[in-house]
């Protein structure tokens, strides 16, 4: 399983399948609770997703697609748009520094 | 309009209260149909956000659902726009219950802070109650305004 530490990691990218409905609102949360970090956060379509980016946030079931895309990166599936778990988990480590799995 | 920093993208035609679907499917003909009335998208477009919604459920929370099309159906996007279809009675989706859609059409990203709103909405349960239960549609455009004149960055990131 891919892993990265907080403090190696300068672009989260949250992808859905379209990039224009549930990417964006979970972007605009995670971007604000990362605000104060110099950690950039996009949205984008889960078949784009740049090559740059060094943690995958997306919906569990778009998880084998992204990992398709972007083999060997950190990707973080989620379940919930509102306060779950395992965002909260990447946001906290992001902010406090820790190791990211995926 | 311009006040409530909802510009072109969310029009008070384009918000229908007190609507009942049989089930979630007609739900979601329903929100892209008003998609399709106000000229934002092709009518293939609802096939793509029922296929959408069937891949992943596109419910966010607090009774709030947003479909919208496939990668394949930006393509049927003629204009970015957003509309609010209200579901008083419930609607079934994926096992949790929907009570309000969002439908979304978009080419760009100028309706981002609008779900940025959204987001931040849902996060306050009064707030979320509110926009479930709105009476009239004022209501739900005052609700979903974002509060600041999207600064040039959002509008392109």
């Amino acid at each position: 399983m891919p892993s990265i530490d907080a403090s190696e990691v300068r672009k989260v990218v949250i992808a859905c399948d379209a990039g224009m409905g549930s990417s964006v609102m979970l972007a605009s949360t995670v971007r604000k609770q990362l605000k104060d970090s110099p950690i950039t956060v996009e949205h984008t379509p889960v078949d784009h997703i740049p090559d740059d980016a060094d943690i995958v946030i997306c919906h569990a079931g778009l998880a084998e697609r992204a990992r398709a895309v972007v083999p060997g990166r950190v990707v973080v599936p989620f379940q919930l748009f509102i306060g779950d778990p395992a965002v909260t988990k990447v946001v906290a480590a992001l902010r406090s520094g820790g190791t990211i799995d995926g | 309009m311009a006040d409530r920093n909802l510009g072109e993208l969310l029009s008070a035609d384009r918000v229908l209260l007190g609507r009942s679907a049989a089930d979630r499917e007609d739900a979601v003909r329903q929100v892209g149909e008003v998609l399709v009335t106000s000229g934002a998208v092709s009518a293939g477009y609802v096939d793509s956000m029922v296929q959408r919604d069937g891949d992943v459920s596109t419910f966010v929370g607090e009774g709030v659902a947003i479909p919208h099309g496939t990668l394949a159906g930006r393509d049927l996007v003629l204009q970015d726009a957003l509309c609010v279809v209200q579901f008083p009675g419930g609607v079934d989706w994926h096992g949790d219950e929907a009570v309000l859609c969002i439908g979304i059409a978009a080419l760009g990203d100028g309706h981002v802070p609008i779900l940025a709103r959204l987001a931040e909405l849902l996060m306050e349960p009064d707030r979320a109650a509110a926009l479930r239960s709105a009476a009239t549609v004022d209501d739900v455009l005052e609700l979903l305004a974002p509060e600041e004149t999207p600064r040039p960055e959002e509008q392109s990131a």
